[in-house]
């Protein structure tokens, strides 16, 4: 019952928090509820007691992805202090109709449908032990696979942002 | 005991919002961060799957690593190219960035 308590606590919080994210005026705060938002499905992934995505979402999403957006923030900076730019663009009103559509479509699903299996019952905790022989005997390949993306990727990313002498 | 329902509502909720805050902003690095919860409701979505309906295989938590990963090079890379446009435009309006020579 507590746990119940504890899980619409949060629920509420993410959902606050998340809506921040989109709605905030500054771009700073933005990236502040941000933070809020992740470490708020972190502590989900903690209600599911899957502790490794759980610690994993903490580390990647709350350290490394917000201070990376933080520091793009700060070097694009634009707008004159003291006049408000509008933050939405004219398709505003449309991306709230898709939105609102989808929102209702999703619950509908996720309410109507007949899962397999207990989803009423409890969450089963899911070991390390269990996660690493998954990843390691059956999703090596995409486990490597990944390694050489995210080196690529990185790699490009410092060509892209460089900065050029003939620019 | 909190039913699976729960979190596929809550993560309905997340994603529906990354989708106003792509579709309707105008700050690239906003456009981003709302990525960013729409990737989240979708990780959380694989492990509340997984953690319900298939504990045995745990493969709902093993794409939810891929995401993150994959998440974390997407924001590296999109972050340079906002640099690099404001760079060249002094702007990060996406609106603003319609054109893809200059």
């Amino acid at each position: 019952m507590t746990t119940e308590i504890l899980w619409w606590i949060f629920a509420v919080a993410i959902v606050a928090v998340s809506a921040g994210v989109v709605f905030a005026r500054t771009v700073i705060h933005s990236a502040i509820f941000l933070i809020l938002s992740l470490a708020g499905v972190g502590a989900m992934y903690l209600f599911l007691t899957i502790e490794f995505i759980a610690l994993v979402q903490f580390l990647i999403y709350g350290g490394a992805v917000t201070v990376l957006i933080l520091l793009a923030l700060m070097l694009t900076r634009m707008g004159v202090a003291g006049r408000p730019e509008p933050t939405t663009g004219v398709q505003a009103p449309f991306g709230a109709l898709v939105a609102a559509g989808l929102m209702a479509t999703l619950i509908g699903v996720a309410v109507a449908t007949a899962w397999p299996g207990d989803p009423g019952g409890n969450a089963v905790a899911v070991s390390i032990k269990t996660i690493g022989e998954q990843m390691f005997q059956h999703y090596g390949a995409p486990f490597m696979i990944t390694a050489a993306l995210l080196l690529v990727a990185f790699i490009g990313a410092i060509v892209i942002a460089r900065q050029e002498d003939d620019d | 005991m909190v039913p699976m329902e729960n979190y596929l509502i809550l993560s309905g909720i997340l994603f529906s919002l990354g989708v106003y805050g792509v579709l309707a902003r105008r700050n690239a690095v906003l456009v981003l961060m709302s990525v960013e919860l729409m990737l989240n409701a979708v990780s959380l979505n694989f492990v509340a799957f997984s953690a319900y309906l298939d504990p045995d295989k745990a493969t709902g938590i093993i794409f939810a690593v891929f995401v993150i990963a994959v998440a974390a090079a997407e924001v590296g890379l999109a972050l340079a190219i906002v640099i690099r446009l404001f760079r060249n435009r002094s702007t990060a309006n996406v609106d603003e960035a319609a054109t893809m020579r200059w």
